[in-house]
């Protein structure tokens, strides 16, 4: 027996594959933590995968438990590189898909460009057959047409079918029926149908969901496929999971099933890991911001519990309509606003910073590859809050010649010099974020005070505390490791999985039986999809919701449901206090259940980090100097510069500081204080000025 | 102006907040609002203005009500004199700024810095029933206001943050549908309160005088952007004549200089003794759009875009009406004079205007008793239709009206579970049309099938006997139209019909228009021809008379 316990993530990226590698010592409990990165290996991408297990010196054979994060699902998508996909639909609906839901974001441009549908008119093709919204037969299914219709779609070369038929929320069964057909007359095919992903209402948001996923599955599968045999060859026995979008991980067979599951998989690792983060050091309502390359994303976790949507889209901005995909995926914002992010003036004498990123190639004008352009990175090294002598943790030497000019040019534009120009960079993109902040709490009625800020990825410790001030928050914490933070998150994800099921049922006594019922139909559900892969039911626990609203509204406010059968009563009186606080008002109106979401949670031996052992070092050991620092709105300041990896936990320390490690800069302001916790997280205590 | 304090970052930084201030108070009404027409059609707006109701940001929703909440509150401000924090006001009516018709309602609060009046949140939304002389409260009937419903001359509704219940009670006493509209007002309460505290919050911050100062600094910039933009526009008098499905002949001059753009509508019919009328506000808003449409189409408009835009009309014209006036179907005299304007300028402006599109809102309302409750229930929705053509491409296939915008169409499932009717089918309307190099987009055909007897139908469609314009020698549209199939195996054919009968098992069929082609259909890519005919938009014989295909 190994008295260590290797538990390893892997994560491929556009670029990189990353890993991320803890051993925990089975007597001492000591953890030690491994990260390497290789090549992503494209279109072999275990290659890479097994690549960097190698580099990270440790033998396949011997891992216990191996998580697995990709960007194939949602990359096949935005690159358009999934197969070719045909529909079948209820007569008189095939054109749902071009139609969408009409909408055009960008209203005063006569030019605006609908999104083309993933499946041409041709290859979209109807079946008679109708259910009512209630899931009663009004028209038999006619599957005499199918054959001719399969015909066609094979010597079209089609590679997928995605199904979606009118009302298949309500009841499966038409569905069921055309799947079966289609399996029987065509076993080569890849087929989905929407009742498998969704049991949710509207039909055009459907019939994306099962293109989408059709678009993409046999891509997917394959990658999952070679995946486990590619480890599983080297000698791997043992659990292999995938990360989903609902910031659960599940087994790799079911994830083949679904693949589209895995679409927003990579910011759900890290948002999970911001809630068991807070769980651990006592923090349960947390607002989590992940700064990457490119963009930032933020999400609120409160009482411990991420939120968990299915009003999904890619590709929607305020530019274009996007494309539905109706998967449980974490509640999130995302803006085009990270490290990499463009500053540019417009001609009006306007600043602006990103969306454009100036990407891998050429990078921010530091890398000294041709960038020309100023970032929010270079703006960062331009004020001394990035060290531009340990630049990418010393990998890169930072051309600085090349930041001073892209800055000259943006701060000729503005008529400022430079440095007001430097500042000018970080206020926009902090403003940016902030108000991305402010779409996942105030905007639902939640208040940022009441949170604590928890920011990784490489640019997270560089501007949370300003977002925190400038939002009156308290507290900051960057986690140790914060660079390699999302596959933390991985490693300490359970089995997890999100159902969401469209019933209308009015909210009082007369209905809670049929409430119940649904909820116990679910329950049972997925307790057997558990059963089948061997997970007891002792191992599984649940949590429950309503979606609930007041008659005639549409969109509703998900409201706890707690463990027993449904007291209407009660549940309405959470529904108006919770409804109150996102809208600050109630009616004495009919309350209406309009559906249920199921979370069915299964530990499967996720990672217990242990307390960080202290070697009594002095604080000053780690202090690698003083610089100045330009904090922006508070000028220019001396800092203490810490080497974050000689930081242990009990020793605090008080801004004016930075403390750097590979991956990250921490920008600690004058005024805050810190500590570092028993599990070797900055903790940061904003003063009077940030509060 | 303190100009000391404001450096441009600050100022920056102020105008992204109201913009996210004006989007935060958006998504609050499209939540919490209990009318379809609101949460899922979009038919609202929201606002902020200055002190004066000069528009400072406006939030998503539809154009057509970006330039609405401006002139509701400087009416406000005009007949109301007593005005504290935490009142909110209540317009609908277009001789007091309610600009549009009665049914939309606007609410705007005023935002204090201790007493000093600083800036109006404000919101509109299209509220169900509001009283009048048929359920919906839209009749191609009305021959005056009165009989279009309750109207709310710009009168204080909350005061100092408690409702006045009087005010409250005659509001839904004239409602055929007071839960709606009880809900709908409290949605549009709630979102300008979130307005109103952030707005607080960032004066807090950064000190009234920055936060004035951001405000003219945001409209001197959308000024400036309209200058440079008229710069390079073709400079000259432009006019064009259309006569209207009804026979009426409507006339525009544009103007345009270096420094204005000039819409002259002097030359027009006299008001219309129906409800097809535009208030002078409702005009302003449609050469508004066009205005943006040619000079910054992908802003958000501010007051400052608008300061090089004139308006000239007649009193007592169709587009300058006065009392007693009906507004009922103001949208289609409203979106026909955007389209009018439009069309005036396309060929002028170098390809920076497409083709026609079916511009009608295609209006369309359908009610009576739900066959599986029994309660009353009321369809009110705009339609989807096809786009114009354009140099570079095909026109855009089912969308809504440029008066229109992030607006969304019922899901048939939720309209089935929701209006007990069937939606028997959604459809691209394949009817010919629309031909050219590039072709207009598709409308649709969609199906309602009645399952209750004493239901009605009611539609105000245009763009029907005068189908949507091509350029450049491209085909003109398919026009907008609605049939009712009788369950006895007749039909009947509409464009403008109110309250008319429809009982089980009829189908009223929607037939939406398609966009007017661009250039000569000779001259499309054979390849793009046998393309549309494997889809289905072109029928074989059609691609070798039209297009000239092999």
């Amino acid at each position: 027996m190994p008295t260590t316990t290797i538990r390893a993530a892997t994560d491929v990226g556009g670029t990189f594959t990353d890993l991320v590698l803890f051993s925990t010592d089975g007597e001492t409990g000591e953890q030690t933590i491994v990260t390497a990165k290789s090549d992503t290996t494209p279109p072999n991408f275990e290659q890479g995968v097994l690549d960097v297990l190698a580099k990270g010196g440790v033998g396949v054979a011997d891992i216990a438990f191996l998580a697995h994060g990709t960007t194939v699902v949602i990359n096949a998508l935005t690159e358009r590189k999934g197969v070719k996909t045909a529909l079948i639909t209820t007569e008189g609906f095939r054109d749902s898909l071009e139609i969408a839901r009409g909408n055009r974001p960008d209203y005063f441009n006569l030019h605006y460009e609908k999104p083309a549908p993933f499946v041409p008119r041709y290859l979209r093709r109807e079946v008679p057959g109708r259910l009512t919204h209630d899931g009663r037969e009004r028209q038999a299914l006619d599957l005499s047409g199918l054959p001719a219709i399969l015909d066609d779609f094979r010597a079209d070369g089609v590679q997928a079918v995605a199904i979606c038929l009118l009302h298949a929320y309500a009841d499966p069964r038409h569905e069921q029926e055309v799947f079966a057909r289609v399996c029987e007359l065509w076993p080569e095919v890849s087929v989905v149908a929407s009742h498998q992903i969704t049991r949710e209402w509207r039909e055009y948001e459907r019939t994306s969901t099962a293109v989408l996923s059709a678009y993409v599955q046999p891509v997917a599968e394959r990658y999952l496929t070679r995946l486990a045999e590619g480890v599983r060859g080297d000698g791997f026995g043992g659990q292999l999971y995938v990360m989903q979008s609902n910031c659960g991980v599940d087994s790799i067979d079911h994830t083949r099933e679904i693949p589209i599951t895995m679409v927003e998989s990579g910011p759900a690792s890290g948002f999970w890991g911001a809630a068991e983060l807070g769980r651990l050091i006592g923090e349960p309502n947390v607002l989590a911001l992940d700064i990457g390359g490119t963009t930032a994303k933020c999400s609120l976790i409160e009482g411990g519990q991420v939120r968990i949507i299915s009003d999904y889209w890619i590709e929607r901005s305020r530019r274009s309509a996007g494309y539905p995909i109706m998967v449980p995926v974490v509640d999130l914002v995302e803006i085009g606003n990270g490290g990499g992010s463009i500053a540019w003036v417009d001609d009006f004498a306007k600043l602006h910073v990103g969306p454009q990123s100036a990407g891998a190639q050429p990078g921010p004008a530091a890398y000294g590859r041709g960038g020309t352009e100023a970032t929010t990175t270079d703006a960062n090294l331009a004020l001394g809050r990035i060290n531009r002598d340990y630049f990418v943790g010393g990998e890169v030497e930072a051309d600085m010649a090349a930041v001073d000019a892209a800055h000259g040019r943006v701060a000729g534009r503005l008529g400022v010099d430079p440095v007001e120009a430097a500042r000018g960079i970080v206020r926009i993109a902090n403003n940016n974020m902030v108000n991305a902040l402010k779409l996942v709490s105030l905007n639902r009625g939640y208040d940022p005070r009441d949170f604590t800020l928890v920011a990784f990825g490489g640019g997270g410790g560089m501007h949370a505390v300003a977002l925190a001030s400038e939002l009156g928050m308290r507290r900051v914490v960057i986690p140790r490791a914060a660079d390699v933070f999302s596959a933390w998150g991985m490693l300490m994800s359970d089995l997890r999985r999100d159902t969401f099921v469209t019933r209308l049922l009015g909210l009082d006594a007369e209905h809670a039986p049929q409430i119940d019922e649904l909820l116990a139909e679910m329950t049972g559900a997925a307790l057997a999809e558990y059963e089948r892969e061997g997970i007891g039911a002792d191992q599984v626990r649940f949590l429950r919701y309503g979606n609930l609203r007041y008659e005639n509204q549409e969109h509703g406010v998900e409201v706890p449901l707690p463990e027993g059968p449904v007291d209407a009563q009660a549940v309405a009186a959470s529904f108006h206090e919770l409804y109150e606080r996102e809208y600050t008002y109630r009616l004495d109106a009919p309350v209406e259940f309009v559906g249920a979401h199921l979370v069915a949670i299964a530990e499967v031996g996720k990672l217990e980090p242990a307390v960080l052992p202290r070697t009594g070092r002095d604080l000053e050991d780690a202090r690698k100097g003083r610089r100045t620092v330009d904090y922006a709105t508070e000028g220019g300041h001396e800092a203490d510069v810490y080497d974050g990896d000689l930081l242990e936990p009990h020793m605090s320390f008080s801004g004016p500081a930075v403390v750097e490690t590979k991956g990250t800069t921490v920008v600690v302001h004058p005024d805050n204080s810190v500590t570092v916790d028993d599990y070797g997280n900055l903790v940061i205590d904003l003063g009077e000025a940030g509060a | 102006m303190t100009e000391t304090q404001a450096d441009p970052i600050t100022l920056e930084i102020i105008q992204s907040s109201l913009q996210a201030i004006s989007d935060e108070m958006f998504a609050a009404l499209r939540k919490t609002a209990m009318s379809a027409i609101i949460y899922e059609v979009l038919d609202a707006g929201t606002a902020i203005t200055d002190g004066g109701g000069n528009l400072a940001s406006s939030g998503a929703g539809i154009p057509a009500f970006v330039g609405v909440l401006d002139k509701a509150v400087q009416r406000i401000l005009e007949v109301n004199d007593d005005i504290r924090p935490g009142d909110v006001f209540a317009t609908n009516d277009p001789f007091f700024g309610g600009v549009t018709h009665l049914n939309d309602v606007v609410l705007a609060m005023p935002v204090f810095a201790g007493d000093r009046l600083i800036a109006w949140t404000a919101n509109i939304a299209h509220w169900n029933d509001v009283g009048g002389m048929v359920p919906g409260s839209i009749s191609n009937e009305a021959t005056e206001i009165f009989q279009e419903g309750l109207r709310l001359p710009a009168v204080k509704l909350i005061e100092e943050g408690e409702p006045i219940d009087s005010v409250m009670r005659i509001m839904q006493t004239n409602s055929r549908l007071p839960d709606f509209l009880q809900g709908d007002m409290w949605a549009g309460i709630a979102a300008v309160r979130v307005g109103e505290r952030r707005i607080l919050d960032l004066v807090a911050k950064y000190g009234v005088d920055t936060f004035a100062a951001a405000l003219e600094h945001f409209m001197d910039y959308g000024e400036q952007v309209v200058l440079r933009a008229l710069q390079e526009l073709p400079k000259g008098r432009f006019e064009l004549e259309e006569e209207q499905d009804s026979g009426a002949v409507y006339r525009v001059a544009v103007e345009i200089s270096d420094d204005e753009f000039v819409v002259d509508l002097c030359d027009n019919p006299d008001q219309d003794t129906g409800p097809n009328n535009a208030s002078r506000d409702g005009t302003m808003v449609a050469a508004q759009m066009v205005f943006m449409n040619l000079t910054d189409a992908h802003a958000s408009a501010n007051a400052g875009h608008f300061r090089r835009l004139k308006l000239v009309t007649r009193p007592g014209s169709v587009f300058d009406p006065e009392p007693p006036a009906a507004f009922a179907t103001y949208y289609e005299v409203e979106i026909r004079l955007y389209d009018l304007i439009w069309r005036c300028l396309a060929p002028h402006v170098g390809g920076r205007l497409p083709a026609g599109h079916f511009a009608s809102i295609c209006g369309t309302f359908i009610g009576g008793p739900h066959p599986d409750t029994g309660r009353h229930f009321t369809i009110v929705e705009p339609q989807v239709g096809g786009w114009g053509a354009s140099a570079g491409r095909d026109g855009n296939v089912a969308m809504f009206s440029g008066f229109h915008g992030d607006t969304y169409n019922c899901p048939a499932e939720v309209a089935e579970a929701r209006y007990g009717l069937y939606v028997d089918r959604l459809a691209l309307n394949d009817a010919p049309g629309g031909e050219g190099e590039h072709r207009g987009g598709n409308g649709i055909v969609l199906d309602y099938r009645v399952r209750a007897d004493g239901c009605f139908f009611t539609c105000a469609y245009t763009r029907n006997r005068h189908r949507p314009w091509a350029t450049e020698g491209g085909a003109e549209g398919a026009p907008n139209r609605a049939e009712v199939l009788r369950a006895d195996g007749s039909v009947e054919e509409y464009a403008v019909v109110t309250a008319l009968p429809v009982n089980r098992d009829d189908v009223i069929r929607i037939h939406t228009g398609g966009g007017g082609g661009y250039g000569d259909p000779r001259r499309r890519d054979p390849a793009r021809v046998r393309e549309d005919v494997r889809n289905g938009f072109v029928d074989a014989e059609r691609a070798r008379e039209i297009y000239g295909l092999e």
